[in-house]
């Protein structure tokens, strides 16, 4: 229906919309809301009725208020004059009594995605972020991260700090101080830590645990012990009940404690049995997610899982990218105790309905063949004698591909090839029969008469690679037996260079008739290379790799989207670095710029007093605003948060008023002083007087201390006002 | 950083509803979504990631639609699964059932739910219990906007609301433990010839359905083997849980110390707790099957089901599911006890006794007729299922001890218990 007559809904919408009868009743005004709304959902363009809804977000009813607002955000993008009409509206709601309300505004207001918005959202955030209702203070944190994808040059990290100095003082309720870990700064790392103290982890829900484990990746622990205290206080969550906080845990230990691999072993240990679980859970995605898991962390522990692997048996109601998986990890887990029940499991998968899974199968049998051979190729030979086209082809293939490279089941091989009476029929496998025919014809005492089949069969051919592998092999046997390959050879060279139309076969053919002109020896040269893989040869167990090569992927989509079902790997690992974009998008542009500044021991008065006269002063600026009117302690300690300490001020509404603050910064001692002179007297200027020495001298320090103390300054000013 | 916009498609790959959250992927690059599931299908290589172009999709499929989130970070792919569960036990709650229609139906708290369960890509409020008190289904009812956002979105107790009242204080506590068995009834295996239990484990939980005033503070005493240990009474008639997991109230931090479980308890139903055993465990119900093919005529089918469990108890509502061919007919049976019932479109027997005894042995036959034209189509060999439902009966033989409530007001509360053992995952393969 939307997509007939759709200009005649959205006219007569018009008119209910703007129909001051529909208006008199609330409910059915609400129910033309709802058939917008739906028409929306169903595709249908109704930004024509923009005008009419924005009114119609003046309503007490909050699920009306809702469904508008959600209208705005869809049409706001195509219509930013219209939007910017409707901000007032918005910004209206965002002073509303109720805290609801507000926070709906708000989170709405920040949605609209279009550039020209910041200017009139500013000031409602920086509001929002003061609320006295934690719920409006949660979106407004969200808020300014919205902003900043969207803009990420605007001036919102002043607001930043003003969420963290609110913390400070009001000691938020978790949820809004989760937020401010998602909006997350490089520069407040230490601060984000202290809170991972402060804060009891466990009070969150199971989502932020997982959120702030993923921020804490980026922080850089500065000591050993250090380290440990976090380790053990995450500790607890490498056991937790979601499976998503138990593996990003893990991964935080693992990129943690990167420089002590025994940290790392016991915590991959530990994991285990969650792990286990995870491949066992109810929802199959989520167990999917598991065994990829599984198989990452077996890549440097292979033997971590081995006395479970009766947990990778396949159910039979599993779907098969699951079935694929555990099949994987089976290979990977057979040693010599359990390979007989292993085998025998997988012996009972290559009957399974579905083609590509007994295929697998096979596939997997052929693996542990390079070890097994024997117990393997007694399997593979009885499945020869099912007589199903795909299972046949299946293990021709793998006989291909054992023979490269493990030599010495050659004869088992050839023996078995010899003994099996029907061919496979789809090309994989036909090329894969050619090749052996081809390869170890000398052993094969039927070879001849087979492919003699496939030559005679010629016309009805219709895949040009199987004919090119029936040129190359037909050549191999040529060498080897001549006697009986010489006739059909010729057969085969006429017929593919005069009639055959495909020009690669053709081609393929005069380069044989021609390297066949040559001679013999040099043919032979030419087309007999190794019969098998020397450097392959011995397989005796996978090289485990070191940890770090994959914990950049761990918990991520790269290990779940396989090789073969994506592509674009590489687009997956460059957009993987747990630093890079998901942080940038967050990050101020002058990040670059930014100092981090440090504690470091504390000062004696004496030492301060005695640098401070020895030193010159470097750098004097006025910051351009008044001493915040909040009381000293405050001042101290929103200071102190961003790691400048304070040794002395004068006390109260003393004039001039001083205050001596220090701080260190990448290898620097900086000292300052801040001075407010009389504001009565005339000439003097109300703003504070900044004066810094510094030891030793780095420029570019100096610059950033003082624009971090600037940002302090103004937003407590902010604040107080 | 999980997802950037979800959508829930039907199962034509229309999109119902969505919801964009972040605005940097764009949302028509949905239409690609079914195009590539259905090449996959075509490859019989679905996968629960897809991507196209720097996108990629994670989806689930419930009932008759999909749930799919699209992103185009490397997002935690567990975190985003858990999330799209998390919507379908939701939407679950508030429709009963989820699917097309209740969609369709319901729109307009679907989107409410959407904005409230996630913004910006961040799950936020995502408890059923919380968000019905202030997202209502009175989809068609006016209501002016309630004045207060409920405590509970921002209390320090997340789990539990204040000021909760009942007459009368109880708590329901039900220790459901189910059985996993795989069993191979294979000849080949030289192990045993009869069958042998190729995995087996034990998944329990703790259930509570609380009616608790105030603020009560609970205590829960379990024949845990290493509390014993650390107490150092040994009485042997205690259980070594594996793989401990928690609702989110019970203190962690105290657990570890003593192995106390001591907790606030959300109010109504909720899981308290899970383990794991990992013991052999002999199965509560064997079955010993016959099946004879005939080509061309007919099949017969024996089975013979054996309670080994104490003869006190019983299991209910025990259901004996055996696979046949898909082209049988005519279908006849006999039974010792209980009945049997043929389903056709699952291509089963179901042989459903309502109460059977320990130690007791149970037979069925069954005769179906095949036709003498031979279907050429590969058959899988589905395992023969069992379920039941023993109570009063745990195999594992964990005990509640004691659970103490303890409030400010001092009320008295009763606790119950009750004990169920069930079947989970209990199969047995019928390799011939």
């Amino acid at each position: 229906m939307p997509y007939f007559g759709s200009e005649e809904t959205v006219k007569e919408l018009k008119r209910a919309l703007s129909n001051p009868n529909v208006h008199a009743d609330r409910l059915r005004y609400k129910n033309y809301i709802s058939k917008v709304i739906r028409y929306m959902t169903q595709g249908l363009d109704v930004s024509a009725l923009f005008m009419d809804m924005v009114k119609a977000s003046a309503t007490v009813d909050i699920a009306q208020k809702k469904l508008v607002y959600l209208y705005m955000c869809t049409y706001a993008s195509d219509k930013p004059d219209l939007a910017l009409l409707a901000i007032n509206t918005l910004r209206k709601d965002c002073a509303d009594p109720n805290p609801m309300v507000r926070g709906l505004a708000l989170r709405n207001m920040c949605n609209f995605r279009m550039p020209g918005m910041t200017e009139y959202i500013e000031q409602p955030i920086v509001a929002g972020l003061r609320d006295k209702a934690s719920y409006v203070r949660r979106v407004a944190v969200l808020g300014c991260a919205k902003m900043h994808s969207l803009q990420p040059n605007t001036d919102i990290g002043r607001a930043k700090y003003s969420v963290y100095l609110n913390y400070y003082t009001l000691r938020d309720p978790s949820l809004c101080v989760l937020n401010c870990f998602r909006l997350n700064t490089g520069l407040m790392s230490d601060f984000v830590f202290s809170c991972v103290f402060s804060f009891r982890m466990k009070d969150l829900d199971s989502w932020a645990q997982s959120e702030v484990l993923t921020f804490l990746l980026r922080y850089r622990p500065r000591s050993d012990d250090q380290l440990f205290d976090i380790l053990s206080l995450l500790d607890s969550f490498l056991q937790s009940a979601h499976a998503h906080v138990t593996v990003a845990t893990l991964r935080l230990f693992l990129q943690l404690a990167s420089a002590h691999p025994a940290v790392q072993a016991d915590a991959l240990l530990r994991t285990s049995a969650p792990l286990l679980a995870t491949c066992g859970a109810a929802s199959r995605e989520l167990r999917f997610a598991g065994l990829c898991h599984v198989q990452q962390v077996m890549r440097s522990q292979p033997g971590l899982f081995g006395t479970h692997y009766k947990r990778f048996f396949c159910g039979y109601s599993e779907p098969t990218y699951i079935k694929f998986r555990k099949m994987e990890i089976l290979v990977e887990l057979v040693n010599d105790e359990n390979v007989s029940l292993v085998l025998e499991e997988l012996r009972s998968y290559c009957t399974d309905v579905s083609p590509e899974l007994a295929q697998a199968a096979i596939a997997a049998i052929g693996r542990i063949a390079r070890t097994y051979s024997e117990k393997c190729l007694d399997i593979l030979t009885g499945l020869l004698a099912l007589k199903q086209d795909h299972i046949t082809s299946a293990v021709i293939q793998t006989f291909r591909d054992l023979v490269w490279f493990c030599p010495q089941s050659t004869a088992a091989v050839c023996q078995t090839v010899e003994a099996c009476v029907d061919s496979p029929q789809d090309s994989e496998g036909k090329q894969a029969l050619l090749w052996l025919l081809g390869e170890h014809g000398d052993q094969i005492s039927s070879a001849p008469y087979v492919m003699e089949g496939y030559i005679d069969g010629l016309k009805t051919e219709l895949s040009s690679a199987v004919k090119m592998e029936l040129l190359t092999a037909s050549v191999k046997m040529f060498l080897c037996r001549p006697a009986e390959t010489q006739d059909m050879l010729g057969r085969l060279l006429h017929y593919c260079i005069e009639e055959e139309s495909d020009v690669c076969v053709r081609d393929r053919a005069l380069l044989c008739y021609r390297l066949l002109q040559r001679g013999v020896e040099e043919t032979r040269k030419v087309v007999t290379g190794p019969k098998s893989d020397p450097s392959m040869s011995v397989l005796t167990g996978r090289q485990e790799e070191p940890i770090s090569q994959w914990t950049a992927t761990f918990n991520t989509l790269g290990p779940l989207s396989g090789r073969d079902l994506c592509p674009q790997t590489a687009v997956i690992s460059a957009a993987d670095q747990p630093s890079s974009s998901a942080e940038k998008e967050l990050l101020p542009d002058d990040t670059d710029e930014e100092i981090s500044l440090s504690l470091g021991s504390p000062l004696s008065h004496e030492t301060f007093e005695k640098m401070w006269l020895d030193l010159e002063i470097l750098h004097r600026q006025t910051l351009g605003s008044p001493r915040p009117r909040t009381a000293p302690d405050t001042l101290q300690a929103a200071l102190q948060l961003v790691k400048i300490q304070t040794l002395a001020f004068t006390p109260g509404d003393t004039v001039p008023w001083k205050a001596y603050i220090y701080t260190r910064s990448t290898g620097t001692l900086i000292l300052a002083e801040l001075l407010q002179g009389d504001q009565q007297a005339p000439g003097s200027d109300e703003s504070l007087v900044v004066s810094v020495k510094q030891q030793p001298v780095n420029q570019h320090a100096i610059r950033g201390f003082v624009s971090i103390l600037k940002s302090v300054l103004q937003t407590l000013n902010v604040d107080s006002s | 950083m999980s997802a950037s916009a979800v959508f829930v498609l039907d199962l034509k790959g229309k999109v119902l509803i969505c919801r964009n959250y972040k605005g940097d992927v764009d949302m028509s690059e949905i239409d690609h979504f079914f195009s590539l599931l259905m090449l996959q299908e075509e490859e019989g290589l679905v996968c629960p990631v897809m991507s196209h172009g720097n996108v990629h999709f994670l989806w689930i499929k419930h009932s008759n639609l999909y749930l799919v989130a699209t992103t185009n970070k490397n997002s935690n792919a567990s975190l985003v699964y858990a999330f799209l569960y998390k919507l379908v036990e939701v939407f679950t709650e508030y429709f009963k059932e989820l699917e097309e229609e209740s969609i369709q139906d319901n729109f307009v708290v679907v989107y409410e739910l959407l904005d409230e369960l996630m913004d910006f890509g961040f799950p936020q409020t995502t408890d059923s219990k919380i968000l019905q008190e202030y997202i209502t289904q009175k989809g068609n009812k006016l209501e002016v906007a309630k004045t207060k956002v409920p405590t509970t979105v921002t209390n320090a107790v997340s789990w539990r609301s204040e000021g909760i009242k009942y007459k009368k204080n109880e708590v329901f506590i039900d220790v459901i433990e189910s059985i996993n068995v795989l069993v191979c009834v294979c000849v080949c295996l030289q192990v045993n010839a009869n069958g042998s239990v190729m995995s087996s484990d034990i998944v329990g939980s703790i259930k509570l359905k609380t009616m608790l005033s105030g603020m009560p503070e609970l205590r829960l005493g379990l024949n845990d083997r290493m509390l014993f240990a650390l107490t150092g009474r040994d009485k042997g008639k205690s259980v070594a849980m594996e793989d401990v997991k928690f609702h989110q109230c019970v203190r962690l931090s105290r657990f570890e110390s003593d192995r106390t479980i001591s907790f606030i308890p959300p109010d109504g139903e909720s899981e308290l707790m899970s383990y794991r055993i990992n013991t052999h465990v002999k199965p509560l119900i064997w079955i010993e099957s016959v099946i004879e093919k005939f080509s061309h005529s007919r099949v017969e089918i024996m089975v013979k089901a054996k309670g080994q469990f104490k003869k006190q108890s019983v299991a209910n509502n025990v259901e004996i599911h055996v696979p046949v061919p898909s082209d049988a007919d005519s279908p006849k049976f006999k039974t010792s006890t209980g009945h049997a019932k043929y389903v056709p479109e699952k291509n089963l027997v179901v042989w459903s006794i309502k109460s059977f005894p320990g130690g007791k042995e149970l037979l069925m036959r069954a005769h179906f007729g095949l036709p003498s034209v031979e279907n050429h189509e590969l058959e899988g060999r589905p395992p023969i299922t069992v379920r039941f439902e023993i109570p009063y009966f745990t195999v594992s033989g964990i005990q509640v001890r004691y659970m103490k409530i303890i409030e400010k007001s001092g009320y008295q509360a009763l606790p119950w218990v009750r004990y169920i053992t069930q079947s989970g995952d209990y199969q047995l393969r019928t390799n011939s």
